[in-house]
């Protein structure tokens, strides 16, 4: 989970503990459409695995991405 | 410009979002403030496409140099617009370097999936109206602004719906794209605004397959996968370095694992490896391309800890060492420690530290030249031999937008200062000794010719710099059409050899006083009255149109002390000093002879 939270806090300007399931564009005023892809870029290169097009367009909060991941075999509480 | 150093040494950065976060941080330290740092310049960036982050992150490239930037990003394909427009942002923001990133999908729009839709004659016709379009939207560039223009040229796909037979057409569409590619470089071959940026290249090198990211594409219009914006700005800094005179000139070079594998002093000549085996083929080929560095006009110097007999025993005898003796302008092989040696080597060769790139395989050396002389540049050498060859070739620090004849020959002309060196050591009187070197010194009014390496000249120079202006091609070509301008170079020959184009001079010429813009002289000849020479000469120009007086201003900055009180010990008056630059005086009615030991030849 820190990973995650590191790469969104890096990406988005906002404090890793001000992350949950709901942080969405919708609550964070510097996910805008670019940094949501400069998102899923940082995503795919420090998880290693590469995002659909489906998967990035129907990503919509935290808890998706959070879900996408799991679906590529990330594990999130794994210390790394 | 300490806090921003502070800010970029704090970080370590693997990823866009790092330069994004860096951006911001910078921006926020400097903003408000006028730009900064001891370079600057501005950047306008044009494209065809989605080129978010190119931005973000060359502003951070440049600051990790100490170059202070300002962008002009142009609106989403509207490059054409904002170049046909004389009042445009483009032209606005005033650029020094503006960059042109059209890419191959928007030239052949429909037809880049469906290239054989068109008959090989109508593909051909189409790209070639394309290329007329860019020339004149260059064109109209150049008649508006006098920025650099660098232009990517277009990426070679690595498909063809034809498959194997793609090479069997008569005009193919990845021949007619070569062709496009041809016909730009061609197009601008000789125009010194214009440079060619090869972006077909840059795609090969990352890998065509990895250069686009299809989702990103489709969703954003993004062409280049955003994990490569960080190497593509790397290259637009071999524009930018030598555009601020960052450009290195100089490589030291350690021995021992360096230049050969092994430790001569124990291994002995017979036991280093270099030569056509798999280990001594990375020494091998990393010299061979050093060699070629030499040849381009870039200097090598050593600084080693060795036993001066043992490493002069392989620079003779080694039957596979390239390097010898008379490649190196300074060798500085001993037992003290690398700063001094470096510093000797500096002093040696007469130029600064900020010119140096230093390779040394020894973790703890670099860090300590590092510290002691962060001017110098030390490369991260890897542990493996094989990835030295490498390592040099993708330094960009050693570019020129011209390389003249000087440089090519700027290795002999280093073997004949060793010489001449040591006929100074055994003359003892200065004037004896200069006379003894029977020097013919070649004055020539700007012309095509010697254009390129005025420009170049003041450029570079920064010792013997009376005002140290920096002037592109284009600027000395004006003066040079301007019959208000007195634009010369000087030419410095002597018995150990041809110097080439040494100096130059540039002078306004007013009513009743003439003004020195220019003055310059390369470090290799200071001190020996070429430049008393060249003064001589435009002070007869002067007399000739029967001016009363000649100004000359001496403009302090960290290196140019070599020209401080030159003025002075010339029969120059000071009669204004504001802010350390001091403003000399010259009376056309004293006396001023040249030199009686240099034969003059003016032309």
């Amino acid at each position: 989970m820190k990973k995650l939270k590191q790469i969104l806090s890096k990406v988005l300007e906002i404090d890793e503990e001000a992350i949950n399931d709901d942080t969405s564009p919708d609550n964070v005023e510097a996910w805008d459409s670019f940094n949501g892809l400069m998102l899923i870029s940082e995503l795919e290169s420090g998880f290693n695995i590469n995002f659909t097009m489906d998967e990035v367009t129907s990503t919509k909060c935290v808890k998706d991405i959070i879900e996408v991941l799991k679906k590529h075999g990330v594990n999130l509480y794994e210390s790394s | 410009m300490d806090n921003v150093k502070g800010i970029i040494s704090s970080k370590e950065v693997s990823g866009i979002a790092d330069y994004f976060n860096l951006y911001r941080r910078i921006k926020q330290e400097v903003e408000d403030k006028k730009p900064q740092g001891e370079k600057n310049i501005k950047i306008a960036i044009l494209s065809s496409f989605t080129i978010n982050g190119i931005k973000e992150t060359l502003f951070v490239k440049c600051w990790e140099l100490g170059i202070s930037p300002i962008f002009h990003v142009g609106e989403y394909n509207q490059y054409a617009q904002e170049i046909l427009n004389k009042n445009s942002g483009l032209y606005k923001s005033d650029p020094d370097l503006i960059i042109i990133f059209i890419d191959i999908r928007t030239i052949m729009g429909e037809y880049y999936l469906l290239p054989y839709q068109i008959s090989d004659e109508q593909r051909k016709d189409l790209l070639g109206e394309k290329l007329k379009e860019i020339q004149s939207l260059i064109q109209k560039i150049e008649e508006n602004s006098s920025a650099k223009i660098l232009i990517h040229n277009f990426e070679l796909p690595s498909y063809s719906p034809l498959g194997i037979v793609e090479s069997k057409q008569k005009f193919g569409f990845i021949e007619s794209i070569e062709t496009l590619n041809a016909d730009l470089r061609n197009a601008f071959k000789n125009d010194s605004q214009v440079f060619i940026f090869d972006y077909n290249s840059f795609c090969s090198r990352i890998g065509k397959q990895n250069i686009i990211d299809y989702k990103m594409y489709y969703i954003a219009d993004m062409k280049l996968n955003l994990q490569y914006v960080s190497e593509l700005c790397n290259e637009y800094l071999s524009y930018i370095k030598p555009m601020l005179s960052l450009s290195k000139k100089c490589i030291v070079l350690d021995l021992d694992n360096v230049l050969w594998g092994g430790i001569v002093g124990e291994d002995g000549l017979e036991g280093i490896k270099l030569g056509p085996t798999p280990e001594g083929r990375p020494f091998l080929e990393f010299q061979r391309y050093l060699l070629s560095l030499f040849n381009r006009g870039v200097i090598l110097a050593i600084n080693s800890k060795n036993n001066l007999d043992d490493a002069v025993k392989v620079f003779r005898e080694h039957p596979y060492e390239l390097l010898k003796e008379e490649h190196f302008a300074a060798m500085q092989i001993n037992w003290n420690d690398k700063i001094s040696n470096m510093k000797a080597v500096a002093e040696e060769i007469n130029i600064g530290l900020d010119s140096f790139v230093y390779f040394d395989d020894d973790k703890l050396n670099r860090e300590m030249i590092e510290n002691a002389l962060p001017e110098v540049k030390v490369v991260d050498l890897p542990e493996d031999a094989s990835i030295y060859l490498k390592t040099l070739m993708e330094l960009n620090d050693f570019n020129s937008f011209y390389v003249s004849e000087e440089d090519k020959k700027r290795g002999q002309m280093y073997a004949g200062q060793r010489k001449r060196q040591k006929l100074s050591k055994r003359t003892i009187d200065i004037t004896e000794y200069l006379a003894a070197l029977d020097m013919v010194v070649t004055i020539e009014k700007a012309n095509s010719f010697n254009i390129p390496r005025i420009a170049q000249l003041t450029q570079k120079t920064n010792q013997f710099n009376m005002t140290t202006k920096r002037y592109l091609e284009e600027d000395i070509k004006r003066f040079s059409e301007n019959k208000d301008y007195l634009v010369s170079s000087i030419k410095v020959e002597d018995k150990f050899g041809d110097n080439g184009i040494v100096g130059a001079a540039i002078v306004k010429k007013g009513e009743e006083r003439w003004i020195i813009d220019s003055f310059l002289l390369s470090c290799r000849v200071i001190g020996r009255r070429v430049e008393e020479t060249m003064l001589a000469y435009i002070l007869e120009e002067a007399k000739e149109e029967k001016e009363k007086t000649l100004i000359g201003e001496f403009i302090p900055t960290k290196k140019n002390i070599p020209a401080k009180g030159f003025y002075k010990r010339n029969g120059f008056k000071l009669v204004e000093e504001k802010d350390g630059v001091g403003k000399w005086e010259f009376l056309m009615a004293n006396e001023y002879k040249y030199p009686e030991f240099i034969k003059v030849d003016k032309k």
